[in-house]
């Protein structure tokens, strides 16, 4: 008898707080729980909302409904004292096993309700997910668009710095790129199975000049078209071959400005540097445009020839290994799998047993 | 579709932050290359480290290598783009060059706080004068580096943590440089050279870990240290023992520590501490230590009356580690037992822990053993484990016959 009434007075005993979602459904939840997420245990403190359904708390937009219930869960087993580390631990692991689509859903629902520990928790389970995959891979489990072309892969890190050498730099390739817009429409004229493909020289054109970029699926193709015409050129025309050092050139500057040193570190590799070369007008890119009035076109002479001395010294100095580098990093993901695991990655380990070494 | 499904590529920048920080930094870059949104995400990561793990470490020419990795680091750090507040540079096969100054310049124009720089090979790294305007630093931490600040260097007026291992500083660097820094709690010091005497002038310093060759160590201020692990690597020599002979290196070590909690004596520290006069206790007991560990030459009259006095004055002590150094066979022939009559007037009442290692079941081990027996009321276990196989027997039948104070006490002979 008695235990009946207790059973029935106990659900009011305890304490809800009343929390609304976005598409505006209201419910109810203990309020120990709700008050294990920062956000909410502020929000009550400081508004005092949440006492009653006419005063729910509103929760940020990122927590959907189904979110929230994983939330709670969460916190429903960890507000709860005495549990032991390994309890909690367990309970993580198991917590974390879902689709990454979700994870990341509730990554961002927990942190926009300040919950630092499920972030922390989320945030490194998808670190685990990334680690060791390959970009197909990465791109396949998180359903990412595959919007690069492989010339912007491997095209250098752009950086965006203010060097005056940069801009000096950058309207020499402006003017030769004009030298070169004018020698097409002359080679349009002349030859007759590239005048059937002007379009793609007005695409090419209005990418140099910043124009808009073309829907991401045709763009790969396109280039691939211009490469081959562009390779045909670049055989007797030395020019065009200076120019595209030049651009590539362009994207390494920024770390070969700083000292000399550095340029010698820089260092050529033929072949990836010539792959780029008839590529790099294409993948010029787009943010690093400038002014038509930058253009120096009735520079002097004398000057001219000086600069583009400069430019191709620079040229010949400053062919990066970086494409290089890059597919090799890329390539990093596979070789992982061979490499021994070195224990030196904890500063504390690697000091202590380098220290038995001296 | 597919922009609905792809949830990771529009979580807030300081997630997409701490998701990358859970990867190496080569990981972190490699993500460049997963689709436009990502071109440049890792590049506002605020925690930079590149150790042996993020550079494959391949039987190449050194030459390549380095400008590989000068390289790397140079191109991070170019296309990163924001604060940087961790910086880690660990790599077996760097050497102090010159690039690590271009780094440091541009790091130090950054809020940078925490600092880790390993030079595992080759001399001494020389500190750029940069370093030294790196004023929000938290956490520095050096190996193989030789520290020289400028002149207009005030001091890291927020540094909490420092580790310096293999480094050379002027004795005037060093004592200016501790007490430049007011907040610090944790201090390293391993291997170092340019100074013998070590003043600590350190009034939030907590943790003190040091080993290496010195003269002599002072504290002042140092009124919250609490856990203290010294090792003195050389021996000290006999006009160093003449030499102090008026006054007490041990009063004069505890005068400035009255919460020490934890205390490490290793290598040959003991025997400094047994320079000049050893009271019979010290002025005040150390009252909140509880964990004891010492290295001591039981064959060294000076080193037993400086342990003894030391373990008169720690009434609370809970564990206590003994390692025996058992390389010196200074054989007195005159030993006189001073642990005797002692455990009447000494017992250890929290006492519950005891590990010797390394002994040869000698005689004056023999009473030490049985001293702390008789003397502990509340011993749970005492571990013994002799230096060699050799004598084992004769051990054990000696360990087996002495009294022990505690009706709880396990014995527990370990196998060397």
């Amino acid at each position: 008898m008695s235990e009946g009434s207790m059973a029935v007075v106990k659900p009011e005993m305890k304490s809800y707080i009343w929390l609304q979602t976005v598409d505006g459904s209201i419910q109810q939840v203990e309020e120990e729980v709700a008050m294990f997420c920062p956000m909410i245990c502020r929000e009550v403190i400081q508004t005092g909302m949440g006492s009653s359904k006419n005063y729910a708390i509103s929760l940020p937009q990122r927590v959907n409904p189904a979110i929230l219930g994983l939330i709670l869960d969460y916190c429903r087993f960890h507000q709860v004292a005495g549990r032991s580390n390994k309890e909690r631990k367990t309970f993580d692991e198991k917590f974390i096993r879902m689709d990454t689509k979700r994870l990341c859903e509730l990554t961002s629902a927990a942190d926009s309700l300040q919950l630092k520990p499920l972030v922390d928790l989320t945030s490194r389970a998808l670190a685990r997910i990334i680690e060791g995959k390959t970009p197909e891979e990465i791109r396949e489990t998180f359903h990412l668009p595959d919007d690069l072309t492989e010339e912007e892969k491997l095209e250098p890190l752009r950086n965006i710095t203010d060097d005056p050498r940069i801009r000096l730099l950058n309207r020499l390739y402006a003017r030769k790129r004009k030298e070169l817009k004018e020698r097409k429409k002359l080679k349009n004229v002349e030859v007759e199975e590239e005048r059937v493909d002007d379009r793609s020289v007005d695409d090419l054109l209005s990418f140099i000049n910043g124009g808009d970029e073309d829907t991401k699926g045709t763009r790969t193709s396109k280039n691939k078209k211009k490469n081959r015409r562009r390779k045909d050129q670049s055989k007797d025309s030395s020019l065009t071959n200076v120019n595209g050092n030049h651009n590539r050139e362009l994207l390494d500057l920024p770390s070969a400005c700083h000292e000399d040193e550095v340029n010698n570190v820089v260092l050529a590799s033929p072949s990836t540097s010539s792959k780029l070369q008839d590529s790099a007008v294409v993948t010029f890119s787009p943010k690093l445009e400038f002014e038509d009035g930058d253009i120096d076109d009735d520079l002097d002479p004398a000057m001219k020839e000086e600069l583009d001395r400069e430019v191709e010294d620079f040229a010949r100095r400053l062919n990066s290994d970086w494409p290089e580098r890059m597919q090799e990093i890329l390539s990093l993901g596979q070789e992982r799998k061979f490499m021994p695991i070195s224990i030196n990655g904890n500063g504390s380990m690697g000091r202590y047993t380098s220290l038995d070494q001296r | 579709m597919q922009m609905d499904l792809d949830k990771i590529s529009n979580l807030p920048g300081h997630i997409i932050d701490q998701i990358l920080s859970n990867l190496s930094i080569t990981e972190a870059v490699r993500t460049s290359v997963l689709s436009s949104k990502w071109r440049y995400k890792w590049a506002t990561l605020p925690h930079l480290a590149f150790d042996n793990q993020c550079f494959p470490v391949s039987s190449q020419d050194h030459a390549i290598l380095k400008n590989k990795l000068v390289n790397i680091v140079d191109h991070v750090l170019l296309l990163h783009n924001g604060p940087i507040y961790k910086f880690k540079l660990s790599h077996r096969d760097l050497l102090g060059i010159t690039d690590i100054d271009r780094w440091i310049l541009h790091l130090s124009r950054s809020p940078i706080k925490e600092f880790v720089l390993e030079i595992w090979k080759g001399q001494r790294y020389k500190m750029p004068s940069s370093l030294f305007s790196c004023h929000n630093l938290i956490h520095l931490e050096l190996f193989n580096c030789l520290l020289k600040p400028p002149l207009t260097f005030k001091g890291f007026r927020s540094l909490k943590s420092l580790d310096l291992q293999h480094v050379t500083l002027a004795q005037d660097v060093f004592g200016s440089l501790i007490s430049s820094c007011p907040l610090l709690e944790r201090l390293t010091l391993m291997n170092f050279d340019g100074f013998t005497h070590l003043n600590i002038d350190a009034p939030n310093l907590q943790f003190f870990d040091i080993g290496g060759a010195f003269e002599d160590i002072s504290f002042e201020n140092t009124f919250c240290l609490t856990v203290i692990s010294i090792g003195l690597y050389v021996n000290v020599g006999n006009e160093k023992r003449r030499a102090y002979a008026n006054s007490s290196n041990l009063v004069n070590f505890f005068a400035h520590l009255p919460y020490i909690r934890r205390l490490e004596v290793q290598s040959y520290f003991l025997k400094y501490l047994a320079i000049g006069i050893v009271p019979r206790k010290l002025p005040t007991p150390c009252v909140h230590l509880n964990y004891l560990s010492i290295r001591i030459n039981f064959n060294d009259v000076e080193e037993v009356i400086a342990a003894l006095c030391l373990l008169r004055s720690s009434p609370n002590l809970q564990e206590l580690e003994v390692l025996a150094r058992p390389e010196e066979h200074a054989t007195m022939a005159t030993f006189t037992n001073c642990w005797e009559d002692n455990h009447c007037s000494l017992p250890f009442n929290q006492l519950r822990q005891v590990k010797i290692v390394g002994i040869l079941g000698i005689k004056p081990e023999l009473n030490f053993i049985n001293f702390l027996l008789l003397a502990s009321p509340v011993l749970e276990t005492m571990s013994v484990k002799p230096a060699s196989i050799n004598g084992g027997w004769e051990l054990l039948k000696e360990l087996l016959r002495f009294r022990r104070a505690s009706m709880q006490a396990e014995i527990i002979y370990l196998d060397p």
